[in-house]
């Protein structure tokens, strides 16, 4: 298994430059909101601070006391109303980059080598599709922008306190070295603990689901005891993840509050001294103090939001590393001048000095049936996917009409050669989509001629909506014949002039293979047709017979003759016929 | 580390729930930990009322210390302010801890409870219930049980301050106290009309959320389809139609949620006015000083912190309830067999296995084909043989499986259905089932199933992981892991549904071959049409289309009958 990269910090960085770019506009008009709801929310301390100052000096009067009221009630309007469009229009815009985030995402995915995809396995994708996008969705709609708010009106906070009297404000700054220290401290050990975390829910999860979904089985092997423990032993990690992520937060939290409490005392005492000896009013000492209660909040919320952007810079790190996949064609431009497919002392490792295919010389002329037959694990299904162009030869060449494959285009390759494998997939979507991934502009009639060829227009009729029903995982069901037979329509669509077979018909029951035997000749009429026998009456059918062994040709040539030399072929063929030789 | 010594979760006994109602339910899971509760409590009063007397404080710092000009009152009212804060912040960590341990208490009892059921249960559970929905209770459900038990203790702190605010304002006006005292509850009600918009399109955009991820998942899947045959552009574009859905819901969660929260800056807003205006005017008349209408303000400040609890409480009471209604929906389902009451012994020299239904029956110590039209009948059949529904009639000799014990019945009889199911771990304890199968012991079961290549193939060797689903291996290979694993049991009765239908000739002759040998003396039970594995049985039961059952040797039958033949051989005559 080969994972898919992870982007560096510099990368993480210059995308969330460009976001903000893109989305500069939105995010200054919902800032702007908020710096107006801040600037009404300091309004209280002062007025406070005026009434003391007037009650000091004797001339407060009912009539003032009316005039700070109506002050404090038009700020709180202006606060609330400033409020209401600030947060509009950041969850909206929340919104908006969180769906610019998934779509790229999306986009950088269904990019991806299909030798990767056939490679990396879809685990590592998946659980960037869901926990990743998942753990950014956090991020991106409420941590950044609640984290920005914090900052703005902390700043916003400062200017009003040295505004008020720089010389009170000072002591404010006491606070900053512990809160500083404390908090570099918790973020050096938090962000491992929060991802150790969330791996721990995920796979309590997993265990859960494969626990409810393999129900049947856990009944026949009396593995309710072990399920039940492996969902205790999940719950346990998770119980552990959580208590060291509790023990940082605990050793935080207290440094912290203490710290506000030390701010706040210091500064009624130096604005106390300072008002003691004549240097501030005592409304300016009040207001001050007021103000450095008020920071309290929005520098809790600065420093409590940052493990979780840290978490967000992990995900999008694994997000946006999917495109750092390079690409393994190289498009010269060249196009094949005829169909033959030529193999020429091809060898392919996965490991290396583990040759799979160890020296393959093939020559595959148009119109051909060639099938493929040999034990498992000697290498025929490495050489279909060669054949079919996803993986490229180690060493050797493989041409087609004298280009290399891999110097073809993906979308040219298609045109040419097919892979069928038995993992089929039908997507939550409608018949019509299903079928128009092989042709994008195919028409109603291509379609229904597709499925008339492939024998499924049938039943296809027989659906509750026709081509727009509704399949996959969430929709109507498909019996796995049918699946497959969807499967080959879509080649019919594709019309590639070359197909790979590797045990097409293998997982199905008996009956529903004959059948599809039957969709199969159709869509192999006028082509040429590699198939990786499973079954030896393919093998009888075909023009000529491969027999691989041990990643080399060992046996090359039509039924008859393979039956004729008495090698390997004949063995099988014999032990495999006999018992229907009698019956007949 | 924790600042209190803690109990490590999850506990050896979830115990019986009370599934009346939800609210029994969570009063029941409240009896559990009412120390937790009872100790939050404790802590999360002293962290409020804390935060309350802060207020008091700078309010007498300013009186006492600066309109008296008293510097030494200043000092002293200063400490004190230290004091409370640092109160406030240490019984702030020990009741985050407690709540912490409170929410994971309840939640994972609850997956406990949800977990034992559901190993106990299994099918009778999911074929109630989807998995997906299983999932969701247990990832959603169970913590939003958790949560309710997490504000509890603060929702009593916030009452109790917000009475000791009130407590203090009577004792400088009378007026202002019952303000405070009818202000709080009046507001907190007036922000839940707020909130049934907001939890309606959060419900929706939760609801486009799943369909979108569902989908990115689904394409994620198929991406080997989508990269081989085309059509990127078309999911692309159907990717990026339901994605601006999703935004589109998100869109319409922004203004009910901006209200709220607007909501919450004006209602304290109010008592923030009407406390400093008649604070202000008690100044005048010298009724209270200029420290004290400090304090006021402060109050008034404080108060959206209660405010703000109140209204989590009334939220996350709500969500468990709803949470509880659906993890009481899991743990009353029962199994599908149930153990009889008064179980008999295995009967140990039986020599017959009847399915009185099907009219199959199976002489003991033989390997047996079982050939159906399809798959599916054989595994009716099966689930008859194995007593998988409570409606099996089976019998072996005149024993019925009804009288033995589930336990005892699974231990003698396995059945391994068509495309069983394998799980996480590793290869040692994915085919072993717990009973740690030496390497030697493993050999024979991958020879057996002709699965050797698979090991080989690997660095790890038994030890290779298997992820979910085994999603890591080919079709062929999980089938010949399910078998392999199959016969690690050393079940007396073994019976295989279509154990080779995606292994490729060879290897299916390979297997044919070596069963008979490995299980020679026991009775297996193999449904196929393959000749390879007909050929190697003692006998086949044939259960033609219309439900005949004929008994024979695959030979016989290949002979003697065209629908066997029909089914076995592809021969249409």
């Amino acid at each position: 298994m080969t994972s898919l990269p992870i982007a560096t910090n510099k990368s993480v960085r210059a995308y969330a430059k460009i976001l903000a770019r893109d989305f500069r506009r939105p995010m200054f008009r919902a800032l702007w909101m908020y710096a107006i709801a801040g600037i009404a929310s300091l309004i209280g301390p002062t007025i406070i601070g005026h009434i003391v100052n007037d009650v000091t000096a004797g001339t407060l009067t009912s009539r003032g006391i009316t005039y700070f009221a109506l002050g404090l009630i038009a700020a709180s309007l202006i606060n609330t109303a400033s409020t209401f469009l600030a947060r509009r229009r950041s969850y909206v815009l929340g919104e908006s980059v969180f769906a610019r985030l998934r779509e790229d995402f999306m986009a950088r995915v269904l990019e991806l080598p299909l030798s990767v995809v056939e490679r990396a396995g879809t685990g590592d994708l998946l659980s960037r599709t869901t926990n990743d996008v998942e753990a950014l969705s956090r991020t991106v709609r409420f941590a950044v922008p609640e984290w920005l708010v914090a900052i703005m009106q902390a700043l916003l906070t400062l200017g009003a306190m040295l505004l008020t009297s720089p010389m009170v404000a000072l002591s404010a700054l006491i606070a900053l070295p512990l809160l500083y220290l404390s908090t570099k401290r918790y973020l050096r050990y938090a962000a491992p603990g929060y991802i150790r975390e969330r791996i721990s829910y995920a796979t309590l999860f997993a265990t859960v689901s494969e626990t409810a979904e393999g129900g049947r089985t856990m009944d026949a092997l009396q593995l309710g005891r072990r399920q039940r423990r492996r969902v205790e032993n999940d719950l346990n990690e998770i119980f552990f993840s959580e208590i060291y992520t509790l023990s940082l937060r605990l050793a935080w939290f207290p440094t912290l509050e203490t710290n506000f409490a030390l701010a706040i005392a210091t500064t009624v005492m130096w604005g106390g001294y300072l008002y003691l000896h004549h240097h501030v009013s005592l409304g300016a000492a009040t207001a001050v103090a007021l103000y450095v209660v008020q920071l309290v909040d929005p520098l809790d919320r600065i420093v409590a939001w940052l493990d979780e952007l840290q978490i967000g810079q992990t995900a999008l790190a694994r997000l946006i590393g999917v495109a750092d996949v390079k690409d393994d064609r190289i498009t010269t431009g060249d196009q094949p001048l005829s169909e033959i497919i030529e193999l020429s002392d091809v060898r392919y490792h996965y490991r290396p000095g583990h040759d799979v295919l160890r020296g393959v010389s093939l020559t595959i002329t148009p119109g051909e049936r060639l099938a493929i037959v040999g034990p498992s694990g000697a290498g025929k299904s490495t050489l279909g996917r060669l054949i079919a162009g996803i993986d490229r030869p180690s060493t050797g060449t493989l041409t087609i009409g004298g280009v290399s494959l891999e110097h073809l285009p993906l979308s040219d390759v298609r045109q040419h050669v097919a892979l069928v494998t038995q993992e089929h997939h039908i997507f939550i979507g409608s018949l019509r989509d299903n079928l128009r991934l092989a042709d994008t502009s195919a028409t109603n009639e291509e379609l229904e001629r597709a499925l008339a060829a492939v024998d499924a227009i049938e039943w296809v009729e027989a659906l509750p909506e026709g081509f727009d029903t509704i399949l996959g995982s969430t929709g109507y069901p498909l019996t796995a014949g049918q699946a497959q037979q969807l499967a080959l329509a879509r080649l019919v669509l594709a019309d590639p002039h070359t197909l790979v077979l590797d045990e097409a018909t293998a997982l199905l029951d008996p009956r529903a293979a004959r059948h599809l035997e039957r969709s199969l000749n159709a869509v192999m009429q006028g082509r040429t047709v590699i198939a990786i026998a499973h079954r030896l009456h393919t093998a009888h059918d075909a023009d000529r017979v491969c027999v691989v062994i041990d990643g080399t040709i060992a046996e090359l040539g039509t039924h008859d003759e393979l039956l004729a030399l008495g090698g390997e072929y004949a063995a099988l063929w014999r032990s495999w016929r006999s018992e229907s030789d009698e019956a007949e | 580390m924790p600042l209190l010594p803690f109990r490590v979760l999850p506990v050896s006994d979830p115990g019986q729930p009370d599934l009346r109602s939800p609210g029994r339910f969570l009063f029941w899971m409240a009896r559990r930990q009412w120390r937790l509760i009872a100790g939050g409590t404790i802590f999360g009063v002293i962290w409020m009322v804390a935060q309350a007397l802060l207020w008091a404080a700078v309010g007498t710092a300013i009186d006492r210390g600066l309109v008296h000009r008293n510097q030494h009152e200043l000092v002293i009212w200063c400490l004190i302010i230290l004091a409370l804060g640092a109160t406030q912040g240490v019984a702030g960590a020990i009741r985050h801890q407690i709540a912490v341990t409170n929410w994971m208490n309840a939640a994972f009892r609850t997956i406990q409870l949800v977990g034992r059921h559901l190993s106990n249960a299994g099918t009778g559970v999911t074929d109630e219930i989807t998995s997906g929905d299983i999932v969701t209770t247990v990832a959603a459900d169970a913590m939003r049980i958790g949560g309710a038990y997490d504000v509890i203790p603060r929702f009593i702190g916030a009452i109790v301050a917000w009475i000791v605010v009130a407590i203090i304002l009577i004792s400088s006006s009378g007026v202002l106290g019952v303000v405070v005292l009818v202000g709080v509850p009046l507001l907190a009600s007036l922000t839940t009309p707020l909130m049934r918009p907001l939890h309606q399109s959060q419900a929706a955009q939760r609801e486009s959320t799943g369909r979108l991820t569902a989908m990115g998942s689904d394409t994620v899947s198929g991406l080997r389809i989508l990269r081989g045959v085309g059509g990127e552009d078309v999911f692309f574009k159907n990717y990026v139609d339901t994605s601006s859905e999703v935004k589109q819901a998100g869109i319409k969660v922004a203004g009910p949620q901006a209200l709220l929260e607007s909501g919450q800056v004006f209602l304290p807003a109010v008592l923030t006015v009407i406390i400093t205006w008649a604070g202000a005017t008690k100044v005048i008349h010298h009724d209270i000083q200029a420290g004290q209408l400090v304090a006021f303000f402060g109050y008034a400040t404080f108060l959206t912190l209660p405010l703000r609890t109140v209204i989590e409480y009334i939220v996350a009471s709500t969500r468990a309830i709803v949470g509880a209604r659906k993890v009481i929906a899991i743990l009353s389902t029962t199994p599908n067999v149930s153990d009889p009451d008064v179980p008999q012994p295995w009967p140990t020299n039986a020599t017959r296995l009847i399915d009185p239904v099907s009219g199959v029956t199976l002489t003991l110590g033989q390997l047996t084909g079982l050939v159906t039209e399809t798959p599916a009948q054989a595994q009716v059949i099966a689930n008859a043989l194995g007593r998988f529904t409570s409606e099996s009639t089976a019998r072996i000799d005149d024993v019925p499986l009804a009288d033995l014990t589930v336990a005892d019945l699974r231990h003698h009889i396995v059945v391994s259905e068509i495309e069983p199911r394998i799980f996480a771990g590793t290869l040692r304890s994915e085919v072993s089932l717990g009973s740690e199968m030496s390497d030697h012991e493993l050999d024979g079961a991958f020879a057996v199933a002709s699965a050797a290549d698979i090991i080989s193939a690997s660095d790890d060797g038994y030890d290779m992981t298997v992820e979910e689903r085994g999603r890591n291996f080919s079709g062929g290979q999980r089938q010949r892991l399910a078998l392999a694993r199959a016969l690690a049991t050393q079940a007396d009765i073994l019976i295989l549904i279509e154990p080779t239908s995606a292994v490729d000739t060879h290897t299916e002759g390979r297997i044919a071959t070596q069963l008979g040998d490995a299980r020679r003396g026991r009775t297996t039970v193999v449904a196929s049409t393959s000749p390879l594995i007909l050929e190697k049985c003692d006998a086949v039961i044939f259960v033609n289309p219309e439900g005949e059952v004929i008994t024979g040797t695959h030979r016989e039958l290949a002979r003697d009958r065209a629908d066997y033949r029909n089914v076995v051989l592809r021969t249409d005559d």
